[in-house]
């Protein structure tokens, strides 16, 4: 019987070890032909406020789409929504407002038409050469509100803070072509907002002092990145519709302080809300508590 | 044989199939990359993105900025090399276009606001 050559099987396993030692961590593949999906976290953030710049630009959602499935982001609109946050908060230059709006507006646009982004990063060339990011006329545009992190009514009704989004039926529909490009829906300086409502909100499972801002258009829908100013004695604040989209995209909110009058309008125009203060509540039980406020303007 | 090369030629061979497989046929996976390493395609439809941008805002100096993060190239230079990838990869007229604008806007950007 032959013997079994160990000394080099031996050898021939330490050279593959080498080998792959090498291969993996010393010296690994340069990278080249890498997909959008791979970039770094800050690259990614480039990449959306591009799409965002785009389709603010051309009102071509089906393509704006098309880009965010390049990134596998699991919820585009929370992705969108969260940068826009990072970018609010990290600089508060013009331009970077201005980005912001248009992150903000594309994450509007893809909420209002209840669309799950396909996540799967396509590999393949479509027939025409056409680089698969631009290639839209396959999209499979599925409508699945159970599934969707925001409820597609948001944008069509004011919601309490704690109301549960009902679930409706899943339907799919496939678009046959690119869809004509439709208007970016970026907040503009019409007619002044009228504060059509302001009441007063008692609910023990609310913060204290919660001042809710709803804000709608004249087609009674929300309107994100609507700047709003709130002022008191020796101070002043901006904050901004949107940036709670599981509220509603006209939805923005900010803590009162005790003791102090607020006055606020909406940067673009409207009627004044003044002499705002936390109310009182009583519970059932007959205990105060500290109230919130929520006031509605709408475009007229 | 001697002993030597008994020992010798198997480690090399295990050196060389390491290298194949670690590179070749299950090369490490990497994540946290730069944009200079996306496929051409998607550096051109980036550009694209810029130009459509750049339409609607012509700032020069902002889609420069968009521009760079390609790395170490100019932003004329990144911009035509996405417009000669457009021009030969079957891109609509319309977005040839818009990269074209693109271009010369950054060919005739200094860089000097």
């Amino acid at each position: 019987m032959r013997r079994i050559p160990w000394g080099m099987l031996l050898a021939l396993l330490a050279g593959l070890g080498l080998g792959l030692v090498y291969a993996w961590t010393i010296s690994p593949a340069r990278v080249i032909d890498s997909q959008p999906v791979a970039l770094r976290a800050d690259f990614k953030d480039h990449y959306r406020s591009a799409i965002a710049a785009a389709y603010s630009a051309t009102g071509d959602l089906a393509r704006a789409q098309a880009r965010l499935s390049l990134l596998g982001d699991t919820d585009s609109i929370e992705a969108l929504n969260a940068q826009a946050q990072r970018m609010l908060a990290s600089n508060a230059s013009g331009q970077s407002f201005n980005e912001a709006d248009q992150v903000v507006a594309l994450a509007s646009a893809l909420d209002q038409n209840a669309v799950n982004i396909p996540t799967a990063t396509p590999t393949t060339r479509s027939a025409d050469n056409t680089p698969d990011a631009v290639n839209t006329a396959n999209v499979v545009v599925t409508i699945n509100p159970a599934t969707s992190t925001f409820p597609a009514s948001t944008s069509e009704i004011p919601i309490e803070p704690t109301e549960t989004p009902q679930t409706i039926e899943t339907q799919t529909t496939p678009v046959a072509a690119t869809p004509r490009p439709t208007r970016t829906f970026i907040p503009t300086a019409g007619s002044p907002f009228k504060l059509t409502g302001q009441e007063s909100v008692c609910d023990p499972n609310l913060p204290d002092g919660l001042l809710q801002v709803l804000v709608f258009n004249s087609n009674r829908r929300q309107m994100p990145g609507i700047e709003i100013l709130i002022t008191w004695e020796g101070g002043a604040e901006n904050f901004f519709t949107g940036l709670k989209p599981e509220l509603g995209n006209g939805y923005a909110d900010y803590i009162m302080s005790p003791d102090v009058i607020y006055t606020l309008q909406l940067r673009s125009g409207s009627d004044i809300a003044s002499g705002l203060t936390i109310p009182t509540c009583q519970s059932p039980s007959g205990d105060a508590f500290s109230g919130g406020i929520k006031l509605t303007f709408q475009e007229p | 044989m001697s002993r030597f090369l008994k020992i010798i030629i198997p480690l090399a061979l295990g050196i060389v199939l390491g290298l194949l497989y670690g590179w070749v046929i299950d090369p490490a996976d990497f994540f946290d990359l730069t944009p200079d390493t996306l496929r051409a395609d998607y550096k051109a439809d980036y550009v694209l993105m810029t130009a459509e941008a750049y339409r609607a805002q012509p700032d020069p100096g902002l889609a420069a900025r968009r521009l760079a993060i390609f790395g170490s190239q100019s932003p004329s230079a990144i911009a035509a090399d996405g417009l000669a990838y457009a021009r030969t990869n079957g891109f609509d007229d319309a977005d040839v276009a818009l990269i074209q604008e693109l271009v010369t806007a950054m060919q005739a950007w200094s860089g000097i606001p």
